[in-house]
């Protein structure tokens, strides 16, 4: 569904990404690990189009995108759940949702499909969200402003939906809803690719890992492998061998 | 008492005016952290092309008012566009922090040079759409046109209000003003929101043109002066304020109004260009705008 080859990608003159390799099959969950400064959120900006690649091939769907702005990225079919979770702080939560949607609602955009039902859907998944409907998305908690960054991803209707640190900045029992979430969105076969500081519980969700070291993958593998394999252990999951 | 309500509802005119030019400052202030310079250039733009319509200078008239406003409206539109192509687009793709600020001001410089070229350099009359009869209101003479001034602007901004809440398209705006990236993995095309604005700016500023047009005189040096002050105004106000700018322009309008009548009409100008000093020393953000802090 989504492959990346050799992507390059740099801020200025430095070069961060010296050629990344993936693949994240249709319905699975892949997960990117590394430490910080490894070059995580710079390949999700590259390959949304938030940053503009400075070589390599992205293929969405068979299509190519590398290169392309992010609003023609996303209508191709890719939502980006950036780091941060830049939400729009002066709309209300359901506007923000509406405009998750904007693809589907415009003209020339992406089938219009059930949008009133995925609104539902959305705010069944994070009920948090439905009893704050109409509240301001800047007056919202952290976690809540997390949750709407997810489920304004999900308005989308992607075919690719990349989940950035979903778990950043959240007290242990969000990160632990944040995960039981992105476990019920598998289960319905939301492809995904997931950066998350939490590698155990990353690569618990996931099906397959890559990870990052220096902007190049250093190891990757079936999540279960990347899960037994010593280095990793010692170095990502805080694990001596 | 009569002749303070007759100066407090000139002003008030006047003051909406200032406000309308201002509404576009925002506009694209807004939407790309950009200004266009030129703002008076378009509302004299407006005004120009309004005349050519609705006035007999080019063997008219051919359109009455009415029928002329969405003319120029739609002109003023395609202007801003325009401007924001030639002049911003490029300003934005190289991230130049104030390429932009020299290139609408030369855009507005050919525009005023055009117009001078075009319809001459003298000032002309604006035939008025309403009866010129000043009607009294609670004693003081106001005419129909500064009515229509104040019902103009404030429907106007209305409108744009309406838009931005109601329609995915002005969400989408909005959404573009508080955070550019993250409005483009919506799936919005933020470069053509910014020419979207661009478009309002100016149509804004062209309707301002011909509102106020059947007030004054007009003519290619009518703008200048005009988008200079409503530039305090904005200021004043705040640039990410609404209620500011409306606030604001009457600050400026009411004041001109009595400092002309009570002290000189040579220092009709002074008080507002001191509260705009004040203002920039004791509260730079403008009476009703937020302190946003620069991220570096």
């Amino acid at each position: 569904m989504l492959e990346v080859n050799h992507l390059k990608a740099a801020y200025g003159q430095v070069q961060v990404l010296h050629g990344i390799e993936l693949k994240v099959p249709k319905g699975q969950v892949v997960t990117l690990i590394g430490s910080n400064g490894a070059g995580k959120t710079t390949t999700m900006r590259a390959i949304s189009g938030m940053l503009k690649p400075t070589g390599g091939s992205i293929l969405l769907g068979g299509k190519s995108i590398a290169g392309l702005p992010a609003h023609r990225i996303a209508r191709i079919g890719l939502a980006h759940s950036p780091e941060g979770r830049r939400v729009f702080p002066t709309q209300t939560v359901r506007d923000n949702l509406l405009l998750g949607a904007f693809t589907r609602l415009t003209f020339g955009g992406r089938p219009r499909g059930d949008i009133r039902g995925d609104l539902d859907r959305a705010l069944d998944l994070f009920p948090r969200l439905r009893e704050r409907q109409f509240q301001l998305a800047g007056t919202l908690s952290g976690g809540e402003q997390q949750m709407l960054a997810m489920a304004r991803a999900l308005m989308l209707n992607p075919d690719v939906l990349l989940l950035d640190e979903p778990s950043m900045g959240l007290a242990p029992i969000l990160v632990e809803e944040v995960f039981h979430i992105i476990e019920r969105l598998k289960e319905q076969g939301m492809t995904m690719l997931l950066v998350e500081q939490f590698a155990a519980a990353a690569l618990a969700v996931a099906d397959y890992g890559y990870v990052l070291e220096n902007g190049r993958i250093a190891v990757h593998g079936p999540a279960e492998q990347l899960r037994n394999d010593p280095k990793v252990r010692a170095a990502y999951l805080g694990i001596a061998h | 008492m009569d002749i303070l309500l007759q100066l407090l509802m000139s002003g008030i005119a006047l003051g909406m005016i200032y406000a309308v030019i201002a509404f576009g400052y925002q506009s694209t202030f807004a939407t790309s952290g950009t200004l266009n310079f030129g703002q008076g250039e378009a509302l004299m733009l407006g005004a120009m092309v309004g005349l050519s319509f609705s006035g007999d200078i080019l063997g008219g008239p051919y359109l009455n008012y009415w029928l002329m406003v969405p003319l120029v409206l739609l002109f003023g539109a395609l202007q801003g566009a325009v401007v924001e192509f030639v002049g911003v687009r490029p300003a934005i793709k190289t991230k130049s922090e104030f390429g932009w600020i020299m290139s609408t001001i030369a855009l507005g410089i050919i525009f005023r040079n055009t117009a001078e070229n075009l319809w001459g350099r003298d000032d002309l009359p604006f035939p008025s759409p309403l009866p010129t009869e000043p009607i009294h209101i609670f004693g003081a003479n106001v005419l129909p046109m500064e009515l229509m001034v104040v019902v103009g602007a404030v429907l106007m901004m209305v409108l744009v209000e309406l838009f931005n809440r109601r329609s995915i398209y002005g969400k989408a705006v909005v959404a573009t003003s508080s955070d550019r990236d993250a409005a483009g993995l919506m799936g919005i095309n933020t470069g053509l929101v910014i020419t979207f604005s661009y478009a309002l700016s100016s149509m804004s500023a062209a309707f301002a043109g011909v509102l106020i047009a059947p007030i004054t005189l007009t003519g290619a040096s009518m703008g200048a002066v005009l988008g200079l002050k409503a530039f305090a105004v904005a200021i004043i106000g705040g640039l990410t304020s609404g209620l500011g700018v409306i606030v604001g322009g009457i600050l400026l309008g009411v004041a001109e109004t009595t400092t002309g009548f009570y002290i000189s009409t040579g220092y009709k100008d002074v008080p507002g260009l001191v509260l705009l000093l004040l203002v920039l020393a004791i509260k730079p953000s403008g009476l009703f705008g937020k302190t946003t802090i620069k991220k570096v």
